[in-house]
């Protein structure tokens, strides 16, 4: 008998195993399941006859205590459970219905407080204005932004004055002002709000016409992207051609420059160099191998940049470059540039050279905003960046923190000239800008450049839904997988390895 | 059934077994078949029979570890059906083969055993100590008892059983795949126990029997086929004719 | 109470005085680390992926919907490992019982003054604390990442719970296998026969003669859909309620099987 029942449980194991690994309950499965039904159940008639062939009052009497027992534990298991499916309780543990808000889209509402309001148009069955109902309701309980919910076939009015296409659109009112957004996301809401928020824009002068980085290009080496988040910003953006600058307006803010790949011609260089002496401020990216020309202009002001390329072992390989060429930094200074970034918030450069920092005059500040990992070293080998092979070490390549980053302020009596370098300018390309918190970085140095405060860091892209897909840091995952992830396994085989060893002493 | 003529008047303790009409079948298979026998208080009671004539099934019958078909066996007047407990508690048992968990150091399972009996604290310390003291087991506390050799099992068995004091002790085979040292060791500590407590003895070794029982009874197919003093059975020509079932009846 | 305490020291030593157990635990630890952690890293990766190559404003969802902690992550390690419990778990539970019976130390224990409803207590507990401690050491590692993370901590403990409750109750069913046989193959195989059946039964549709009712009733009763909630981060009574009475009802099961030996023989 037990033979027939093992068969039996095989039988019903392969048919429900064959189902899971090819989705389908095929010819296979069901031969087996009628199998198994059948051995199980001639087992059991076969017990049970054996029972009754013993036939006793007792038997009985035992069998049925303990049948009944089976049955009323049975019977009280499933009124409790639909006791407890009638009640609906449950806990909500879940983050992904959820909206943390960033803090940009905080700072956004509170600038706005008490004078925005929002209005979702739907239709009424629509499934995906339930993700911005939740979303609208996170904002407004931060008692900065009222909505309400309107069904769109009622609003044919609203349709027309505010330019409604489609259902699940959310409007946003400042007074007169309003700003229509037809696929609401917390990241464009906050970029809505921002333009209803900031009135005052500072000017930003680009320049161009030496390879710069193109803010007109949208393809992925293009800055579109920038100009996009700039504009968001509140910052304006002016043209400076470089070959035809001999100064640099006086209404300028701050200026931007994107690696360029050809020197800058000297009147250019002069430009700047007039403009910083009047305390003006400058936004810098170079690019490994590239010769802007402005190297002599940021040596004078302390900053060198040694033509070499950061590798850091610390990396994984990320975006199929080869391990350590494509730095991912987690480390930072204590820096309003670095506000809200910290060893869960990355950024990512890929192929990045460093800064040596020395001070012209005691009374200036330069600082490191950020490092790479303790592990990294300088390779003079610039193609390393585009091989699939990570580079070997030397055996004399010091192992340090580089700076990526550095931030620096000049006071000169009435005024403060600032510069800010980064050792990469494709961070900030279409590619790799909404990457990890790249665009909170690079947006944070303009700010600080501009001497705006920084609404903080920004939304991410995030799905409809407003599912958060915040990243993990990589390489603490790495090591703490290697650290704990391992260890605890292996010390547990081992405690059975000395046990094993004990028992048989 | 006669008691012997020159029997002692000695003190008797321990338990009264008695079983009537007792059936019990496995399906088809007729294990005990209206088995009627009576054990008196102290008695020294030997259970003699073929491999399958249905000694161990009257013992779990006895201990409650199985049910009855048909009639009833009772320890002192209280079944394992009714009042199981009780009867668990009046019994130390000693099972054919060694069942003891061979991961377990002697010390340990001895607590374990005496813990699941009741006892506690100090007074499960006095009777782990005086157990351990009679069986002769200082040397392998510390042992695991897949460790130990088949009398040394035999010994822990032995000590387990007693560890709560039962009144009425049942040893099946005690000395089965022991050495003659061995066989002679667990001999002796049953010798000790005639006249303390109830004892009821399965066995096969007929001087065994003779040794140790004052009287015994011969199952054959799940009947008994005879009952009297030890001696008075087992004389004859030949004492295995009970085994077979043929041979004179029971009295 | 004596008694019962007697058996579950006795139980623990014997259950953690054997290597089995520290194999057991190494394999489930060691195999949940690596599904976390090779899910981690590629929703790492692919994240990154996508939330680069975004040309314009926030206009434009370059990441898919399904690019989420929860369905990239904690989802696809939950369904793992939800599978993985079911063959592991009977290797630990088809001793407890069997093992008895073979050895006969079954019958030691019914002349003692322990119940069957103690032993199967005994037994039961002992071996939920040892699953409960087997989903500890799994969880220590992913804990400590989500934590570092700095998001879904809460989600990562309903995860945990859901896995939890699914190791209990299929240890349950294996030990409610291990009751009725005296041999561990057996119970092992019929663990993972009813683990499986039990887990989905979705294939039951295939069958055109099986009503909109009784597929309702087995979905109700399916490991599968109770145990998905628990990986969405929605901790649901009525499903917590299910866990338990599943294992209420198996060791009733298991209680039963002392009545049947004394019975069957």
């Amino acid at each position: 008998m037990p033979g027939l029942a093992l068969c039996g449980f095989i039988a019903l194991g392969f048919a429900a195993g064959a189902y899971y690994a090819t989705g389908t309950f095929a010819t296979f499965s069901k031969l087996n399941a009628v199998v198994g039904a059948l051995a199980l159940g001639v087992s059991a008639a076969r017990a049970f006859g054996r029972v009754r062939g013993a036939g006793s009052p007792a038997f009985r009497g035992v069998l049925a205590r303990g049948a009944l027992s089976i049955a009323l534990v049975l019977g009280a298991g499933v009124a409790l459970e639909r006791l407890a499916d009638a009640s609906q309780l449950q806990w909500d543990w879940s983050f992904e219905r959820r909206f943390e808000l960033s803090d940009g889209s905080r700072s956004r509402l509170a600038e706005l407080c008490g004078r925005a309001s929002a209005t979702l148009y739907a239709d009424e069955y629509d499934p995906r204005a339930r993700s911005s109902r939740l979303l609208l309701r996170t904002m407004a309980a931060t008692d900065c932004l009222p909505f309400t919910e309107q069904n769109l076939s009622d609003s044919a009015e609203a349709e027309d004055r505010f330019g409604i296409g489609s259902s699940n659109t959310v409007v946003i009112e400042v007074g007169d002002r309003f700003e229509t957004v037809g696929r609401p996301t917390e990241g464009t809401l906050y970029e809505a709000l921002s333009r209803l928020s900031l009135p005052d824009s500072h000017l930003l002068y680009v320049t161009r016409g030496a390879g710069e980085g193109n803010l007109s290009r949208s393809d992925g080496s293009g800055f579109s992207g920038l100009r996009e988040a700039l504009l968001t910003e509140g910052f304006r953006l002016r043209d400076l051609v470089a070959a035809a600058a001999e100064e640099i307006p006086e209404d300028a803010d701050a200026v931007l420059l994107l690696a360029p790949e050809r020197p800058l011609p000297a009147t250019a260089v002069a430009a700047l160099s007039a403009y910083l002496d009047r305390g003006g401020r400058l936004v810098i990216f170079l690019e490994p191998g590239a010769d802007s020309g402005l190297e002599p202009l940021l040596s004078e002001w302390g900053i060198t940049s040694p033509d070499e390329l950061v590798i850091d072992p610390a990396s994984g390989p990320v975006a199929g470059a080869a391990i350590g060429t494509g730095p991912l930094a987690f480390q930072y200074g204590s820096h309003p540039i670095a506000a809200g970034l910290d060893s869960g918030r990355m950024t990512f450069f890929p192929g990045v050279r460093t800064f040596k920092l020395h001070k012209p005059r005691p009374e200036d500040r330069m600082e490191t905003i950020v490092y790479s990992s303790g592990r990294a070293w300088l390779s003079p080998d610039l193609d390393a960046v585009r091989r699939s092979r990570p580079p070997e070490r030397p055996a004399d390549a010091r192992e340090d923190y580089f700076p990526l980053v550095v931030a620096a302020r000049y006071p000169r009596g009435d005024i403060e000239t600032r510069i800010v370098a980064f050792g990469d300018v494709q961070l900030a390309s279409n590619q790799y800008l909404r990457a990890l918190y790249n665009l909170d970085l690079v947006l944070n140095a303009l700010h600080w450049a501009a001497d705006r405060i920084s609404p903080g860091t920004r939304p991410k892209v995030v799905a409809v839904s407003g599912r958060l897909q915040l990243p993990l840091p990589l390489q603490n995952t790495l090591t703490m997988f290697q650290g704990i992830g391992l260890l605890l396994p292996e010390l547990l085989l081992v405690a059975g390895a000395l046990f094993w060893a004990r028992s048989r002493v | 059934m006669m008691e012997p003529a020159d029997a002692a008047p000695r003190a008797r303790s321990g338990v009264v077994v008695e079983a009537k009409g007792l059936t019990r079948r496995f399906g088809p298979h007729l294990a005990l078949d209206g088995l009627d026998l009576r054990i008196e208080r102290g008695e020294a009671f030997g259970l003699l029979g073929a491999n399958g004539a249905g000694k161990t099934t009257f013992i779990r019958l006895v201990t409650g570890f199985l049910l009855p078909s048909a009639g009833s066996v009772t320890v002192d007047g209280i079944t394992a059906v009714a009042d199981p407990s009780g009867v668990s508690a009046r019994i130390g048992f000693v099972a054919e083969t060694t069942r003891l968990y061979p991961e377990l150091r002697v010390g340990t399972f001895l607590r374990f055993a005496g813990g699941a009996r009741g006892l506690s604290g100090p007074e499960l310390n006095a009777r782990i100590d005086a157990g351990v003291a009679r069986f002769h087991l200082e040397s392998s506390l510390a042992r695991p008892l897949g460790h130990l050799s088949k009398g040394f099992q035999q010994r822990v068995n032995l000590a387990q059983a007693f560890l709560h004091d039962p009144p009425l002790m049942i040893v099946d085979e005690p000395t089965g795949g022991l050495d003659p040292l061995q066989q002679e060791e667990v001999r002796a500590v049953l010798r000790e126990l005639r006249g303390e407590r109830t004892l009821i003895l399965c066995t096969h070794d007929l001087g065994e029997a003779r040794e140790l029982t004052e009287r015994v009874a011969v199952l054959f197919r799940g009947r008994r086929v005879a009952i009297g003093p030890t001696e008075e059975v087992l004389s004859g020509d030949d004492p295995l004719e009970l085994f077979r079932g043929t041979g004179r009846s029971a009295a | 109470m004596t008694a019962l305490r007697a058996l579950i020291r006795k139980e623990l030593l014997v259950l953690f005085g054997a290597p089995m157990a520290y194999v057991a635990l190494t394999l489930v630890v060691l195999v949940t680390a690596l599904i976390f952690f090779d899910h981690l890293r590629i929703y790492n990766q692919t994240l990154f992926l996508f939330a680069s190559s975004n040309m314009g404003g926030f206009e434009s969802d370059t990441v898919p919907d399904y690019i989420n902690l929860r369905d990239t992550v904690f989802f696809p390690v939950m369904e793992t490992m939800g599978i993985t419990l079911i063959g592991l778990i009977p290797l630990v539970t088809m001793r407890v019982f069997a093992e008895e019976r073979a050895r006969g130390t079954d019958e030691l224990l019914m002349t003692t003054a322990l119940t069957p409803g103690q032993i199967v207590f005994a037994k039961f507990a002992v071996t939920y604390l040892f699953v409960t401690i087997m989903m500890v050491a799994s969880f220590v590692y992913p804990a400590m990442a989500i934590i570092e993370g700095g998001i879904g901590a809460q989600h990562l403990a309903s995860v945990f719970v859901g896995l939890t409750l699914h190791s209990i109750a299929l240890a349950s069913i294996g030990l409610a296998c291990s009751a009725y046989t005296s041999n561990q193959l057996v119970a092992a195989v019929a663990g993972w026969a009813v683990g499986f059946v039990l887990w989905d039964f979705s294939w039951i549709t295939s069958f055109s003669f099986v009503g909109e009712r009784t597929i309702g009733f087995l979905d109700a009763i399916s490991l599968h859909l109770r145990y998905g909630s628990f990986a969405e981060g929605i901790v649901n009574l009525a499903h917590l309620v299910y866990f338990i009475a599943l294992a209420a009802l198996a060791a009733a099961i298991a209680r039963f099987s002392f009545d049947w030996r004394r019975v069957a023989g």
